[in-house]
């Protein structure tokens, strides 16, 4: 403490305080020349003595003087703690039966004179466990403390911390996200957990590899694995699908510091999502066997829709259909025209015709899986293919080949006898005595289940902003021909002439994987010409070719249902939400909602999911928690078929990197101007000469007013009560 | 349906005892895929071979599997069933009117969506009368595409027999000139008067001699004619790769 000393601040100005105590000293003499008449020469002078002590005393009380006394006050010093929480301190230290965490709290709290208490004494001490997020601990906290969670954002951390404490002790193994560059920078000791040299561990790093791959086209993955403690070991790297293995390399560890990255390859062979694994086989002594696998899916679609069309006859109907395939630049269309038929008169040798053999046995015996699609169009089939060759077709669409039936007066009229043989495959049966007509223009309409088919979604400016799809097919141009057939009670039938009876005009049907479409007239073409002749274009049949082949040909964009699965991936433990989307009928709909959803997990058993509404109408989220990392099964039945999906869940050791980086922290340490401790540091020490560069300190001024001690205004009244009572007793009162 | 006139005919031949009309024809298909479609147009001579189709529709009939109607449609480019014609045909031997812009209208927007013409200068005047009259229609309606001489390997001289040399009533060119819209000949041209080389009276005989070639190039024609008919309802499908080696094969190439 410093001495002490005395302010004056008076609250009246100096030209007022001297005149009255001027005016206080002439009262003094007043009264001395009053008394001295009746009292000796001493008494009254005693008395105005008096008089004018205690008037002086009151003019000093105004001149405010305080006594201020000053003392020097030390800040202790904030320091903050922070523990490493994340995954990879659940990882056992080599050699010892604790984990890096179990490490970290013994240093902290561990022996006779625990290293926190001796901080807490001289600092005021934070401790924070820090995982995919800061949060502060309390005592009681540090005993429940468990790893778990992503790495820790060194940056994040220090923003926060930086404002209150001089310095920060990271307890960790160094698997921290920091970014070198970024602020802000203030003294972190770091203290290293966890042994690099006895660490055991190979994982795959990760894979690049095409979320999309073509048909019978060999697709590439890079394979980046990481090993620690296995310098000079080979290891194979194996690709499978389920348990089948689709290749196999082996990798030579050359130098454990360095990533290795091996090619795999495999051609797939059909079309859909492929569900593969990659994986390095467990060695002898890893810290964790979990990351040695990574399960991906890869979409495997054509590179171009190959389709095989059969005409029966050049007709505007084949023209205008090749014209719309062709405009298509992912379809590969090979096309056989019948030229000539066998009763037709040659006039002209070989050599001045262009007419080709029609290889019927090297197409329909050979090369009909080659083929994503076949078309007969108005094509008399029975004259030219054999039973075996239907028999093939059948199969190709029992495989999951597409198959288009258009009509004319050849397919069902000429040719139905021999149609019988494919009649289990076509969605329609004949009516008796009904062939095909051409007598009267027949207008067609869409069926209920046509609006709802994502076939015939054809986009409402072609309609010319007419919204409403009824009225748009109402309004397509009338047909010349049709073929007057029955619809089987397992086809769907989209469109149907309009008047009379109702003629099915465009029929689907599946059969086996595959799927049928027939479309009863020869004389789709018109509805081109129709629209252009209104002064409209040809986008609307060009699109209804197209969809009818996208269809036809399995794409998914059409499926009446489909199931989007999360862009950013999904992690076992976490709440994942996959996109459910209703194109046509909301199945979810009505007070008898006909559709099932469910989510199977990698072992085969059904776990607990949510639905709800999304955003949009006929938008679901179907929420569940996947509690292991694999293949999960997204399904979704509904009255007309249902959707599987699979979704790779990564597991919670996929890719996982647990391998002490004590580089890092001493990368940290340094850039941030704190200290890497190594093993046998005295942490306490360390935190002391940072925090007595940090030690702030400041002086305490304490301010007295002394007119306001009771001992100042005893003295005052001592005085008056004095001099009253020299007076009494000398007589003057 | 029979018409009138082959009613008649058959009735008079029958009386007579001798066949006016050739047995061995068919009345054509039920449900054609092809007729002719001719444009009558205002000024000039809309019609100067009146009575080509029969025999044309007869010998695509005989060679072909496409199953055809004798009987041409004749419209005015007003007449909005233009549009469903599968193949547009028009002849003539004068300067004709100019179109109107509505005709135009329609003419650019049927060849632009996939409509066929076949035009044909039965009088082969090159600058003159029709000839000078129909290009300049031609590039009035489609002024961003313009006449050209087909090549060789167009898919025209290939689509049915494999033609070297053109036929016609006469040889005023050895090629046949288009207009290409996307790879589609929307526009094909002659000056050779093919329709006159396919003529033929109610009795059988050709109308018209063809010279210099004579009957040699009147089956040539009708190969001229085979091929565009075909071309029109097929398009370039011979062009496609699987022809290819069979063609260049025939063709000793």
């Amino acid at each position: 403490m410093n001495p002490a000393s005395i302010s004056i601040t008076p609250v009246l100005p100096l030209w007022i305080m001297i005149p009255l105590f001027c005016l206080a000293c002439a009262l003094a003499a007043a009264q001395y020349g009053a008394t001295r008449k009746t009292l000796d020469k001493s008494r009254a002078f005693i008395l105005s003595f008096l008089r004018l002590l205690a008037l002086s005393l009151i003019l000093v009380f105004a001149l405010n003087p305080s006594l201020v006394t000053r003392k020097e006050q030390r800040i202790s010093p904030a320091i903050a703690i922070v523990v490493d929480t994340s995954q990879s301190m659940g990882q056992a230290v080599p050699g010892e039966n604790v984990t890096r965490l179990d490490e970290a709290m013994a240093f902290l709290r561990g022996g006779a004179s625990p290293l926190l208490t001796a901080m807490k004494e001289n600092f005021d001490v934070s401790v924070y466990g820090l995982a995919d997020s800061l949060r502060p601990l309390e005592a009681g906290d540090l005993d429940l403390l468990k790893a778990g969670g992503g790495k820790g954002d060194v940056n994040g951390t220090l923003e926060r911390l930086r404002w209150k404490n001089a310095v920060a002790v990271f307890l960790s193994d160094g698997n921290l996200r920091w970014n070198e560059s970024a602020e802000p920078r203030f003294p972190v000791i770091t203290v290293p957990m966890g042994n690099p040299k006895d660490y055991r561990d190979i994982l795959i790093r990760g894979v690049k590899a095409p979320s999309l791959a073509f048909r019978d086209r060999e697709a590439i993955m890079d394979v980046t694995i990481r090993s620690y403690g296995y310098e000079g070991s080979t290891l194979p790297v194996l690709l499978k699908d389920s348990e089948r293995l689709l290749a196999a390399r082996e990798i030579s560890i050359q130098d454990d510091t360095e990533e290795t990255t091996v090619s795999l390859s495999f051609t797939p062979s059909e079309v859909g999502m492929k569900n593969l694994s990659i994986a390095v086989p467990p060695q002898v002594g890893e810290s964790i066997v979990g990351n040695n696998e990574i399960n991906l899916s890869i979409h495997v679609i054509r590179d171009k829709t190959r389709i095989l069309m059969v005409s029966g006859t050049p007709s505007m109907n084949y023209r205008f259909m090749r014209a719309a395939l062709k405009d298509d630049p992912s379809v590969d269309l090979l096309s056989f025209v019948i030229l000539r038929s066998p009763s037709d008169i040659l006039n002209v040798p070989t050599q001045e015709q262009s007419l080709i053999p029609f290889p019927v046995e090297t197409l329909f015996s050979k090369e009909l899986t080659n083929f994503d699609l076949v078309i007969f169009d108005d094509f008399s089939y029975p004259l030219f293919l054999t039973p075996d060759h239907l028999e093939s077709i059948r199969n190709f669409v029992k495989g999951g080949g597409g198959f288009a039936i258009i009509g004319g007066p050849h397919v069902f009229h000429e040719g139905r006898e021999g149609l019988s043989q494919m009649a289990d495959l076509l969605p329609f049966r004949f009516v008796e005595r009904e062939s095909y007509r051409r007598d009267s223009p027949v207008r067609v309409k869409l069926s209920q289940e046509g609006a709802e088919h994502p076939m015939m979604r054809l986009s409402d400016d072609l309609s010319g902003g007419e919204s409403d799809p009824f009225l748009f097919w109402q309004e397509m141009p009338p047909l010349d021909g049709i073929n007057p057939v029955e619809a089987k009670r397992s086809s769907v039938v989209l469109l149907e002439s309009g008047k009379g009876i109702p003629w099915p005009i465009l029929m689907l049907s599946d059969y086996g994987k595959g799927r049928v479409l027939a479309l009863a007239t020869d004389c789709s073409w018109q509805w081109t010409m129709g629209m252009v002749a209104r002064g409209k274009g040809n986008q609307a049949y060009l699109r209804l070719v197209h969809r009818m082949v996208r269809w036809l040909t399995h794409d998914p964009g059409l499926d009446a249902v489909q199931i989007l699965l999360p862009e950013e991936g999904a992690s076992a433990g976490q709440e994942t939400d996959v996109r459910i989307q209703f194109h046509g009928k909301d199945w979810t709909k009505g007070a008898d909602p006909a559709v099932l959803f469910s989510v199977v997990n990698p072992g085969g058993a059904s776990i607990e999911s949510k639905l709800k509404p999304a955003s949009h109408p006929g938008e679901y989220l179907l929420s569940f928690l996947p509690k292991e990392g694999g293949i999960y099964r997204i399904r979704v039945e509904t009255p007309v078929g249902h959707l599987e999906e699979p979704m790779v869940v990564a597991g919670p050791f996929e890719s996982f990197d647990a391998a002490p980086d004590h580089d890092q922290l001493k990368k940290i340490a340094a850039v941030t101007g704190g200290k890497y401790l190594s093993r046998g540091d005295d942490l306490l020490k360390a935190v002391e000469g940072y925090a007595r560069k940090m030690e702030r300190r400041f002086i305490e001024e304490k301010r007295l007013p002394i007119w306001a001690t009771p001992l100042m205004m005893a003295i005052v009244l001592g005085l008056v009560s004095s001099e009253w009572y020299l007076r009494r007793r000398w007589g003057l009162l | 349906m029979i018409s009138r006139r082959k009613f008649l005919s058959a009735v008079l031949s029958l009386a007579a005892g001798w066949p006016l009309f050739r047995p061995s024809l068919s009345w054509g298909s039920p449900f054609p895929q092809f007729y002719f479609t001719q444009i009558k147009y205002r000024g000039g001579e809309w019609d100067p071979n009146p009575l080509y189709a029969e025999a044309m529709v007869e010998e695509l009939e005989l060679r072909t599997s496409i199953d055809a109607s004798k009987e041409r449609r004749v419209k005015e480019l007003s007449d909005p069933d233009l549009f469903f014609s599968p193949f547009l045909y028009m002849a003539g031997r004068y300067e004709f009117d100019p179109f109107t812009e509505q005709e135009r209208e329609t003419l650019r927007r049927f060849l632009t969506y996939g409509g066929f013409l076949f035009a044909e200068d039965t009088v082969g005047a090159k600058g003159f009368g029709f000839d000078r009259a129909f290009r300049k229609e031609m590039q009035e309606i489609l002024p961003d595409h313009d006449m050209k001489r087909l090549p060789p390997d167009h898919a025209v001289y290939q689509s049915f027999y494999l033609i070297g040399s053109l036929g016609g009533r006469q040889i005023v060119n050895p090629y046949l000139e288009g207009i290409t819209i996307n790879r589609w000949t929307a526009v094909m041209y002659s000056q050779n008067d093919l329709s006159g080389a396919w003529s033929r009276d109610r009795y059988g005989k050709w109308i018209n001699d063809c010279l210099p070639g004579g009957d040699f190039q009147r089956k040539a024609a009708f190969k001229t004619g085979i091929n565009i008919i075909v071309y029109s309802l097929t398009s370039d499908y011979k062009k496609d790769l699987i022809h290819h080696p069979f063609i260049r094969r025939r063709q000793n190439v």
